[in-house]
């Protein structure tokens, strides 16, 4: 059975546990749900999943993260892979980078916390329906 | 001012000397005004003005004395110098023509040179009192100026600090909000699920089936440790390996679902999930678990959101009553680190060397404004990225800078704390050393700085008697602060 996968990343606990039983109870067992604390630690699954020959569908990340942040990570992502759908969550809008984002890695849409449910939900929907 | 235009009154009840007055002055290109007795005078001169007066003592009516006492009285004349005229065998008060204000006297029968020489001699000094009156009136209003403008460069750097410590501050709440809204809904949801769930799996489940059910719950909810994602990741792989060696289907939801609740083992709970419906039993326990996680999810975020609030709070505490408080140093500092935490998290590492210090006399709100400052400019010297290390500590008496060299009262090595802010940026160089505590000084791009941020730190740290130094070369800079622990005064 090859599952495709979205993946979160956020450098907050909190916001990764909760994200991950909003899709588990939308979704189901539809996709599966890969989650990173870290843009490093995401690029890291990213490759693992891209060996595994499993395909990611969308990306939710947080901007603010230590090291690398959001725009970077998806930019980054966006050069290999630029099918992947990409979301950015964030706290605090810094306009200049998600301005970036979607310049230059085609930002599905721009979310902010804290988000509404069925915002996220619709968001996903439609990306997926891209 | 050319003397030589000046407008003089020249009072005498003697027309020949009036006369002769007039002749040796108009002779020197001055207007010259004669009038013949005190109360003219008085007229002329609120007629206009005049540059200086020459002014007869002995007159019929009004005696120039009066004259001048009544010029000295009122403030729109009392700056016109006054040169008394007194005839030779007269009885002549010199120390009573001063002390009415005159600047100066001339006896009769007089000499032209004198007359002039004299006259030229105080119209020059007033007209370089006039230029300095007005100088000095033009130096204070340029002060007061300066002053309103360096307030509200304090109070836009203020402004400044505050508007960025907002933007962080709202990630550090919203962080937290979404967290508890999502989670409020994720509990509501599983909640629904499980009033549905539950009367039909006890239904169908066997009494043996049902307690290995509780065991799994039991298990997931016991399980008080969150793990990592790379964790969860392992865990579900390790799991996914049991479940098909068990022969299992579904084994990628199934590993999920168990290693989410992280359920380490699948050995005890084997029979449960041999069940038919076990995908829909493996569910009904998921969404127990999803109640008590996401509950815990919000204590947390609330814990994460307080914090903020309280640090905020801490770092906005206004003491109108100008009193020092009792605070402590290291809190104080922590306080500020809350509110940059979402810039320190960029890529700063922060060190802690804390030692044991005490409790200390000082101006709370004014400190965190030193911290703020400090840690600030580290930030912008690192650009986001490198190390931050911050010591509190009782210095070593040899480190003391001579603080309180005027002070009878030898201070003991104990009797200060000190903070060492120090930062692995780019170091400030020694030109620049020299002047970082000058108002308006620089070396921030322009419109990053307004140049005052270490002058309002030198002037709190001024408050408390304390001192500040900077020690710096590329990679390390260290501002270290010494604050008494008891202030006189």
């Amino acid at each position: 059975m090859s599952q495709k996968v979205i993946l979160c990343v956020d450098d907050e606990e909190i916001i990764l546990t909760s994200l991950r039983d909003q899709l588990q109870n939308h979704f189901g067992s539809r996709y599966m749900y890969e989650f990173a604390e870290s843009a490093d630690e995401a690029l890291e699954v990213i490759s693992e999943l891209n060996e595994d020959g499993v395909e990611i569908l969308i990306i939710v990340s947080d901007w603010l993260m230590p090291e690398m942040k959001g725009d970077e990570f998806l930019i980054r992502v966006h050069k290999q892979f630029p099918g992947i759908v990409k979301v950015m969550l964030t706290g605090h809008a810094n306009e200049e980078a998600i301005e970036r984002t979607r310049r230059e890695a085609n930002l599905h849409r721009c979310l902010y916390k804290p988000w509404d449910e069925e915002e996220l939900i619709e968001t996903l929907v439609s990306g997926l329906g891209n | 001012m050319d003397t030589r235009k000046a407008n003089i009154l020249a009072v005498d009840d003697t027309h020949a000397n009036l006369r002769l007055l007039t002749r040796i002055l108009t002779g020197h290109k001055y207007t010259v005004r004669p009038v013949p007795d005190g109360l003219l005078a008085l007229s002329a001169v609120y007629a206009e003005t005049p540059d200086l007066i020459l002014l007869d003592i002995m007159m019929p009516g009004m005696t120039g004395y009066e004259v001048c006492e009544k010029l000295k009285a009122d403030e729109r004349t009392r700056d016109i110098p006054v040169i008394f005229i007194s005839a030779k065998n007269e009885i002549f008060d010199k120390v009573k023509a001063f002390s009415l204000g005159g600047v100066d006297y001339i006896t009769k029968p007089f000499q032209s040179e004198e007359v002039l020489a004299r006259v030229e001699t105080h119209l020059s000094l007033r007209s370089l009192q006039t230029t300095l009156e007005e100088k000095n009136k033009a130096l204070t209003e340029a002060y007061e100026q300066l002053k309103s403008a360096q307030n509200q460069l304090i109070l836009r750097e203020k402004m400044a600090a505050l508007g960025q410590l907002v933007a962080g501050v709202a990630h550090e709440i919203n962080t937290p909000l979404g967290a508890i809204r999502a989670s409020i809904n994720n509990i509501s949801n599983a909640l629904s699920a499980s009033v549905r769930q539950l009367p039909q799996l006890f239904q169908e489940l066997p009494p043996d089936r049902q307690a290995d059910f509780f065991a799994l719950s039991q298990a997931a909810l016991e399980n008080r440790k969150n793990l990592s994602s790379r964790e969860t990741r392992k865990l579900r792989r390790s799991l996914k390996k049991e479940l098909e060696e068990q022969g299992m289907n579904e084994t990628d939801s199934f590993a999920n679902i168990l290693a989410n609740m992280g359920i380490s083992h699948i050995s005890p709970f084997i029979r449960l999930l041999e069940e038919e419906n076990s995908s829909f039993i493996l569910q009904t326990a998921y969404n127990l678990f999803v109640q008590q996680n996401n509950s815990r999810n919000i204590m947390t975020a609330v814990e994460r959101a307080s914090k903020v609030v309280f640090a905020l709070k801490s770092y906005a505490r206004h003491d109108d009553s100008d009193q020092m408080l009792s605070a402590n140093v290291p809190e104080g500092i922590d306080v500020v680190l809350t509110l940059y935490d979402n810039q320190l998290k960029k890529g700063i590492e922060v060190i802690k060397n804390y030692g044991e210090v005490p409790d200390m006399l000082c101006y709370p709100d004014e400190l965190n404004q030193v911290w703020t400052n400090l840690i600030h400019n580290a930030i912008q010297a690192m650009e986001g990225k490198g190390i931050l290390e911050i010591t509190v500590r009782i210095p070593d008496a040899s480190e003391l800078p001579d603080i309180r060299s005027d002070s009878e009262t030898e201070p003991g090595q104990d009797a200060y704390v000190i903070v060492q802010i120090t930062d692995s940026g780019c170091g400030i160089s020694e030109e620049a050393q020299a002047r970082i505590f000058e108002p308006f000084f620089t070396t921030k791009p322009s419109g990053e700085g307004s140049g005052l941020g270490l002058d309002i730190v030198q002037n709190i740290i001024d408050r408390h008697q304390g001192r500040i130094k900077v020690e710096s070369q590329p990679g390390k800079t260290t501002f270290s602060v010494f604050l008494p622990i008891s202030v006189s005064g």
